[in-house]
């Protein structure tokens, strides 16, 4: 006669939560807030926007059927000339943030000591205030009367006041000044972690400070870089208030472009049009931008590679 | 001209000081390395051994002193024009090269041609046996192989000095007897002059020409052999640091003619006096080291021995080739003995709370001063 074997006592099924998912489920309920959250307030808006670009409407607001006249409106020479130029400015946005990041990052990282995390408050501080603050700040030292023109005058550089405001130079100056912070950060939390005994074995191993520089910090922290640069570049592409406070009538980028067709009468399918059109050449840069960032990694990386 | 090597390779330090901040780290240290030779500095952690040796590779600046390469000072030299190398403790291989490239890296900088380092990276990687891994990062290879790939990248470039820092530290032991063994046979191939920095004494002892131990402060204790620094120590730390020892403390009489040293409550020792040292006069304090293994312990009486005490067997410890036994002397005073398990059925079994006697020959004593 065969022995049954008791390994375990019945037991009787309750209810739980914890029934309702398996282990495999925990990411996905810990990711659903942040589903709904996007779909509701990106995605949804994302497909309206889209549509309203293809619907064909009447003057009352009627369904008329899908159309891509929008599209074909918005494509002209004028347009594209002002995306382009918005992404030139972007990019030497996110090229002169990075060229004052670095420096600053590495200072931070490796020569704060003890006053690192007091630098850092010092640096998020005017985050606090509001944006249009920093913009009166930046008035009162451009102005005619300004400091900066005041300074340049008793110092004898310049003869009479330079118009510093509303030109090129103020809208570039505001924007690397409101968009370094997203560049200082990546390149500051990973040289933070930086093993300084890489820097030790480089120079043992005969590698001179600029070589160390090259083949060693920079390939390290490029992830970091490359971040910092996606931080600046896409919000800057379509940054509009500060070409807008800035640089006067004559600035025009493709946020003001967005700005005053989605405000403007019966012009808003124009805007969503122009949107998506600036969006898919804005990922096409992008694109570039990654590939030209794998290509310097490649670059700087070992010979085998 | 002609190089001599035999020179070239050899490291010295002249009243050389380090302090961080207000500490001395190092203090006055002299000491002559000789060309081609495997010298270990054996001290206790931070004792200031690293430091010496990071002042050696140039990433520390001296406070004053001189360091000779040969017969070049290079005090003041950058890391990278010193011919020394260092294995990090950590290996700091780079993350983002591979074998290859980090093997290569000191050859890419010096911007040597690509077939010379190819020919080069892999004849050494070859000879290290890591050329299977020539592809991976540092993350994918063991500790073992990170070791070498360390050691590889250290050697490629041919150094006149190579520096080690407790490189097998981070290694389980077994590897790490197999890596002391291939340490001793590199060393012998290439005649570069290792500097091995260690806290372990049975590494240093294992495999150094000479070694030096420094003292909590920084000082050097004593510079010899494996032999002469186990055997005769100088002072109680040496003693003490490297090896286990007994350590009996009393005063010195009779010097000329059968010494003795007389302890307050264990009676008299014979001694022997090779040679008289400065410090020894009639009735001066003493101490003498007396090496577990040196003493022989037995139940019974035992003739032919210049010196006998009884104890009490406190505790065994069974260590496999030999047996540890603690023993509790009349005035309490511990004492450890090392026997040797030489038998599989030994004549006499000694128990806990047995009463022995040890013995010891007088020659194999060392005196010591305080």
């Amino acid at each position: 006669m065969e022995e049954t074997v008791i390994t375990s006592l019945p037991r009787r099924k309750r209810f739980s939560l914890g029934s309702l998912f398996t282990k495999k489920d925990i990411p996905f309920a810990i990711g659903c807030p942040a589903l709904v959250w996007h779909s509701l307030f990106f995605y949804l808006p994302l497909l309206i926007m889209i549509l309203s670009s293809v619907f064909d409407l009447s003057e009352s607001g009627s369904f008329q059927g899908f159309t891509l006249k929008h599209f074909l409106a918005v494509q002209n020479v004028a347009h594209f000339r002002i995306i382009f130029k918005s992404i030139g400015i972007a990019f030497l946005t996110a090229i002169l943030c990075f060229v004052i990041a670095f420096p600053c990052a590495y200072f931070l990282a490796f020569k704060g000591g003890r006053y690192k995390t007091l630098l850092l408050f010092f640096l998020i501080v005017p985050f606090w205030t509001n944006f249009l603050l920093h913009v009166c700040a930046w008035f009162f030292v451009l102005e005619r009367n300004g400091f900066l023109n005041n300074l340049l005058l008793s110092l004898n550089l310049i003869g009479e006041p330079i118009h510093f405001l509303n030109s090129f130079f103020a809208i570039i100056l505001m924007m690397v000044y409101h968009y370094l912070l997203f560049m200082i950060l990546p390149i500051y939390s990973s040289l933070e972690k930086f093993n300084l005994f890489l820097f030790e074995a480089s120079s043992d191993l005969g590698a001179t400070k600029l070589q160390t520089f090259k083949r060693i910090l920079l390939p390290l922290t490029l992830p970091a870089i490359r971040l910092g640069f996606l931080l600046v570049y896409i919000p800057a592409f379509g940054e509009f208030v500060i070409p807008e406070l800035m640089g006067g009538d004559k600035a025009y980028y493709a946020g003001n472009v967005v700005s005053q067709y989605v405000l403007g009468n019966y012009t808003a399918p124009l805007g969503a049009a122009f949107t998506l059109m600036g969006a898919c050449i804005l990922m096409v840069s992008i694109g570039l931008l990654l590939w030209i960032f794998k290509r310097i990694s490649k670059s700087l990386g070992g010979l085998s590679v | 001209m002609t190089k001599n090597k035999d020179t070239l390779r050899s490291i010295k330090l002249v009243n050389l000081s380090k302090s961080i901040g207000e500490a001395s780290v190092i203090n006055q240290v002299n000491l002559h390395i000789p060309s081609g030779e495997f010298f270990a500095l054996l001290g206790p952690s931070g004792c200031g051994k690293t430091t010496l040796l990071r002042l050696i590779a140039g990433f520390e600046n001296a406070n004053s002193g001189k360091i000779y390469l040969g017969n070049t000072d290079i005090t003041d030299l950058p890391p990278h024009k010193r011919s020394v190398n260092i294995v990090f403790q950590n290996y700091a291989l780079f993350p983002h090269l591979n074998v290859f490239d980090n093997v290569a890296y000191s050859l890419v900088v010096q911007k040597k041609g690509k077939e010379e380092i190819e020919k080069r990276v892999l004849k050494i990687l070859k000879a290290f046996h890591i050329e299977e891994h020539i592809f991976k990062f540092p993350a994918q290879l063991s500790g073992g192989q990170q070791q070498r790939v360390a050691l590889a990248r250290a050697i490629i470039n041919e150094p006149d000095v190579l520096l080690l820092d407790e490189p097998l530290a981070a290694l389980d032991f077994k590897l790490r007897e197999k890596m002391l063994i291939e340490l001793i046979e590199l060393q012998d191939k290439l005649k570069t002059t290792f500097i091995y920095v260690t806290h372990d004494q049975f590494e240093a002892l294992t495999l150094a020409d000479h070694m030096a131990i420094m003292n909590h402060a920084g000082d050097i204790e004593q510079i010899g052999t494996p032999k002469e620094i186990y055997e005769f120590p100088i002072s109680s730390f040496v003693a003490k640091f490297v090896g286990t020892t007994n350590i009996l403390q009393g005063t010195l009489h009779n010097l000329d003619a059968e010494p003795f040293m007389e302890t307050p409550n264990l009676g008299k020792f014979h001694i022997d006096i090779p040679h008289k040292k400065a410090w020894m006069y009639e009735g001066c304090d003493m101490s003498m080291s007396i090496r577990p293994e040196k003493i022989f312990i037995s139940k019974k009486p035992v003739q032919n021995f210049s010196n006998t005490l009884r104890g009490i067997v406190s505790s065994i410890v069974y260590h496999g080739r030999s047996t540890q036994y603690n023993l509790l002397l009349q005035d309490q005073t511990k004492l450890q003995v090392f026997e040797q398990n030489e038998e599989h059925f030994p004549q006499e079994t000694i128990d806990y709370d047995d009463e022995v006697y040890l013995y010891w020959q007088k020659e194999n004593v060392v005196l010591l001063e305080k």
